[in-house]
């Protein structure tokens, strides 16, 4: 489902949306306050995100646990 | 077109006018133009003293009324009457006329007479009230005492005829035979002394009397039950009742003296038991009167300040703006000749439009045919930094005015810090319940703004409803970098299907390792498989950590290129040169390469290569320690371009030392060189653009003319008394300067990077403090049963969400705050904030009623 094109594709849907943001802002004073704010929150978030998802992308360690109980597991498959 | 929109991006264009004012109507043009609020006025006088300007009269004249009413508040405040409150006014914000003033002033005056003479009245009749109350306790005391004495007139008399005798022997002990008792005082030639004294003094006044007196003297006191009202003062006095009899006239008098100089008050008491009976009759009805015309006062009293209280906010409102008037028209320079005010103003470019019809609305209201003038004048003067602001971007730009006024159109950091600043809170506060927490508490001071900025709060609350859109931001941010670390309340939040999967096989009593489900990455945030594990905090601190440095560089990169749209902007291309360039160099060939391989390496399929992956802080250490030689092997040819970057960033150190100061020793020189010398005179400021002095001068006699050379003549004035301008160049304060910057620069590159790693301390720290809440009071709970399992239950839920709020989310949110405040000021501003400008203070009503509320 997801992998290493979701890095490119969220890089693509935040080039949009800032775009859109950049026309899309309501007109008037505060124009640049809304442009700038919308960009930038995009841009925090999506690197926050992309670090994120690359940081688990190809993992070094995985989860260990003592005292795994098998209803425990059970529940925990979702 | 006019000059483009004020954004928060840049300061506003300031113009520096000059206003001709006409002296009729000097009053009425600055009281608008405080309503509207865009004008700083700069003091044309600011070499004569306070009491020498135009108008101090008139200001003496408006703290004068200002007293009184201030004066008819304490009295409200005495009385306990309420004050209507300033926003139950419809139109606070029509101006007053000058014979409106005058009649208020008038008012006032009469009013404080009135008050004045009724306080004056009830309080003496007040005092007459106390003097009869305390004749009525000497009355009473004296006459049971009378009483009692009469019937050892005997004893006494023996007593003083036997000179060996005690003078006082104790009454009570022959209180049985009583003989005689019809002989009267006065036969034995025994005069006597009653009154009241305070009961602190009753022992110095017994001791005093005994002494002066050597024994000669009786004396019987009694305490009075309640204590007696001072009405000056208002406090309850405890006093005593005395009576002395002594033998002499002289005896008598001295008595007297020594109890008036202690502050008794005598009072004369018949020793006859029927005229002491009518005396008795006579106070209690004078004070009967008394007591009704006092009420009838006191209700006069408060009908009256009931009557001000009505009004008085508004008063107190219309003269603290005439008096802001008159102390702003104190500022002008007046013209005696032409009966005109000058005034010199900084106001936004983008609002001379508004004044000057604001002015014209004036002036038509006034009829008057001489219009105001406004000119623009050119100067070399640095013009105020003007943001303007709304109530959503003030807090954000609080915070940048706190560090610094920015120079004059420099990129204002107030505006990125908007999202940078509570992300960067966030991100170390990030947890979805606590965020929710805030986002709602937040939300709460928004919807009731309105009640909330009338009220009196505390102090740490009005900090917080000062911040409300800020703590909104920092909220919204916080529910999604919870969501990125899946913690809510230290839960975890499973939104997807897990990466992880436990084996089939569960044996509880060893370590079980979850295998990967193939080709499937978590796709929002931490895999929530990781919360409850054992090597859980392996993982996430080594993401967190490189999260710190990735967000830093990037929030230090973003910041660095301000710093070459300001070169841009002030039009200096060595600053570009020799500041900016080298130190994007130096900065992305170190840190951008940290960051490149952390990302590099977390892109590489590590066990998939069969490979080692390396650690990067050796690699880093290394790449200065030993350049060329790499242990473990990131990728090929990694010990060529190391040492490539960093010759890169070594050769950049002397660029950014000596480029710039060289540079500018060589433009001065070839100044001087094309006969430029050093500039010795005074800033020229003129608000005539094409004629020189000399043309001036043979027109003097024309009318436009002589009003306008005033006016340069002013400002020249003015500047030449201490402001900087230009400065002389020298090359060798230039050059520390540039070392400082270099060293600065340099050191702040490493231990800017490192700071950044508080990020991921704090939000550690505040995930496990949020652990161990949950364990140490909600888990205790899910363990127990039955009733008391319920009761348990409800009580750790109290505690645990008191504790939630009150220690993890004001708590660690104030610390977190702190520290993302000092990320922008220090780590964030640094990089291009020049902050040497002079902040705008306009006249404004709004702003002086804001700083000095009327309550």
């Amino acid at each position: 489902m997801a992998n290493g094109w979701s890095l490119l594709i969220g890089f693509l849907f935040i080039v949009a949306f800032s775009a859109v943001s950049w026309f899309a802002s309501p007109k008037g004073e505060n124009q640049t306050v809304w442009r700038s704010t919308l960009i930038l929150s995009a841009w925090s978030c999506y690197l926050m995100w992309a670090i994120t998802f690359l940081a688990q992308w190809h993992p070094l360690i995985s989860p260990e646990k003592i005292g795994l109980r098998p209803e425990h597991a059970e529940r925990m498959k979702f | 077109m006019g000059p483009p929109q004020d954004t928060l991006f840049r300061s506003a264009d300031m113009s520096l006018t000059q206003l001709y004012i006409s002296n009729e109507i000097g009053r009425e043009v600055v009281s608008a133009l405080g309503e509207l609020g865009v004008m700083d006025f700069r003091d044309l006088n600011s070499q004569v003293t306070a009491f020498q300007r135009t108008f101090t009269q008139e200001i003496r004249r408006l703290d004068n009324v200002e007293r009184q009413l201030r004066y008819f508040h304490a009295q409200m405040e005495k009385a306990g009457i309420p004050m209507r409150s300033i926003y139950e006014f419809s139109n606070m914000m029509a101006a007053p006329t000058a014979s409106e003033i005058d009649e208020l002033a008038d008012r006032s005056q009469s009013l404080e007479n009135r008050i004045s003479s009724l306080n004056e009245s009830y309080e003496t009749l007040k005092k007459r009230e106390v003097e009869l109350t305390e004749w009525r306790h000497v009355l009473r005391e004296a006459g049971s005492f009378f009483d009692r004495a009469r019937g050892q007139t005997e004893e006494i008399r023996n007593s003083l005829d036997d000179d060996d005798a005690p003078l006082l022997r104790d009454v009570e002990q022959h209180n049985g035979d009583a003989q005689g008792g019809d002989r009267s005082f006065s036969v034995m030639n025994i005069g006597f002394v009653a009154g009241v004294i305070p009961r602190e003094r009753i022992a110095a006044f017994e001791r005093i009397l005994w002494r002066t007196l050597r024994g000669n003297l009786y004396m019987n006191q009694k305490e009075v039950p309640e204590p007696i009202i001072n009405p000056e003062t208002n406090e309850g006095v405890s006093k005593n009742v005395f009576i002395i009899f002594a033998h002499g006239k002289e005896i008598i008098a001295k008595i007297r003296k020594i109890s008036e100089s202690l502050g008794a008050e005598l009072y004369s008491v018949d020793e006859n038991s029927e005229l002491r009976r009518d005396q008795i009759h006579e106070v209690n009805s004078r004070l009967n009167d008394l007591t009704n015309v006092l009420s009838n006062t006191k209700r006069t009293l408060d009908a009256e300040l009931t009557a001000i209280g009505r009004s008085l906010a508004a008063w107190m409102v219309v003269i603290k703006k005439e008096k802001a008037v008159y102390q702003t028209l104190n500022k002008f320079s007046y013209d005696q000749a032409r009966k005109t005010l000058i005034a010199e103003a900084w106001c936004p470019t983008n609002s001379l439009g508004l004044i000057k019809s604001t002015l014209q609305d004036v002036n038509d209201r006034a009829g008057l045919s001489v219009p105001t003038i406004v000119n623009q004048i050119k100067t070399s003067k640095t013009p105020p930094t003007y943001v303007k602001t709304n109530k959503f971007t003030l807090g954000f730009q609080t915070i940048i005015d706190a560090y610094g006024t920015a120079k004059y159109t420099e990129v204002n950091p107030g505006l990125p810090t908007i999202v940078t600043f509570p992300f960067l809170f966030a991100v170390m506060f990030g947890d979805f319940g606590h965020g929710i927490i805030m986002t709602l508490a937040a939300c709460a001071m928004i919807y009731w703004e309105k009640p909330l900025s009338r009220g009196k709060l505390d102090e740490l609350f009005s900090m917080a409803f000062f911040g409300r859109y800020i703590m909104l931001m920092m909220g919204i941010f916080s529910m999604y970098t919870g969501l990125i670390y899946c913690d809510m309340f230290s839960k975890e939040v499973p939104l997807f299907k897990s990466m992880w999967e436990w084996p089939d096989e569960i044996n509880p009593n060893k370590t079980m390792v979850a295998h990967r489900v193939d080709g499937y990455v978590y796709p929002f945030g931490i895999d929530w498989r990781w919360h409850d594990t054992g090597n859980d905090l392996l993982f996430s601190n080594s993401y967190k950590m490189k999260l710190s440095i990735v967000m830093g560089w990037a929030h230090m990169t973003f910041s660095l290129c301000w710093s070459l749209v300001n070169a841009r902007h002030f039009k200096s291309p060595i600053d570009i040169w020799g500041n900016f360039v080298p130190g994007m160099i130096f900065f992305q060939s170190i840190f951008g390469y940290l960051v490149f391989a952390i990302v590099y390496k977390w892109s590489v399929d590590w066990p998939a290569r069969g490979q080692d992956p390396p650690g990067l802080l050796n690699m880093l250490i290394y790449m200065f320690l030993q350049p060329g030689h790499v242990e473990e092997k990131l990728y090929s040819g990694q010990a060529g371009l190391q040492i490539v970057l960093l010759l890169l960033a070594v050769s950049c150190v002397p660029i950014l030392l000596f480029l710039k100061p060289f540079y500018l020793r060589h433009e001065h020189n070839k100044a001087r060189a094309l006969g430029y010398r050093g500039i010795g005179e005074s800033t020229r400021v003129s608000a005539l653009d094409d004629e020189d002095e000399e043309g001036n001068t043979l027109n003097g006699g024309r009318d436009s003319f002589a009003d306008e050379e005033d006016g340069v003549a002013l400002i020249t004035q003015d500047i030449g008394e201490g402001d900087e301008e230009h400065e002389e160049f020298e090359f060798s304060e230039v050059m520390i300067h540039q070392v400082i910057h270099t060293i600065e620069f340099c050191l702040n590159c490493v231990s800017h990077t490192a700071s950044y790693l508080r990020l991921w301390a704090l939000s550690l720290a505040h995930q496990q403090l949020s652990i161990v809440l949950w364990d140490m009071t909600l888990n205790i709970a899910f363990g127990m049963s039955g009733a008391l399992g319920v009761f348990a239950m409800v009580c750790l839920f109290y505690l645990w969400f008191l504790l939630t709020v009150f220690v993890l989310c004001v708590m660690e949110g104030t610390s977190a705050m702190l520290h993302s405040l000092r990320l922008h000021w220090v780590e964030a501003m640094s990089k291009h904030f020049m902050g040497d400008g002079v902040a705008f203070q306009p006249f404004s009503f709004k702003i002086l009623l804001e700083e000095e509320p009327v309550e």
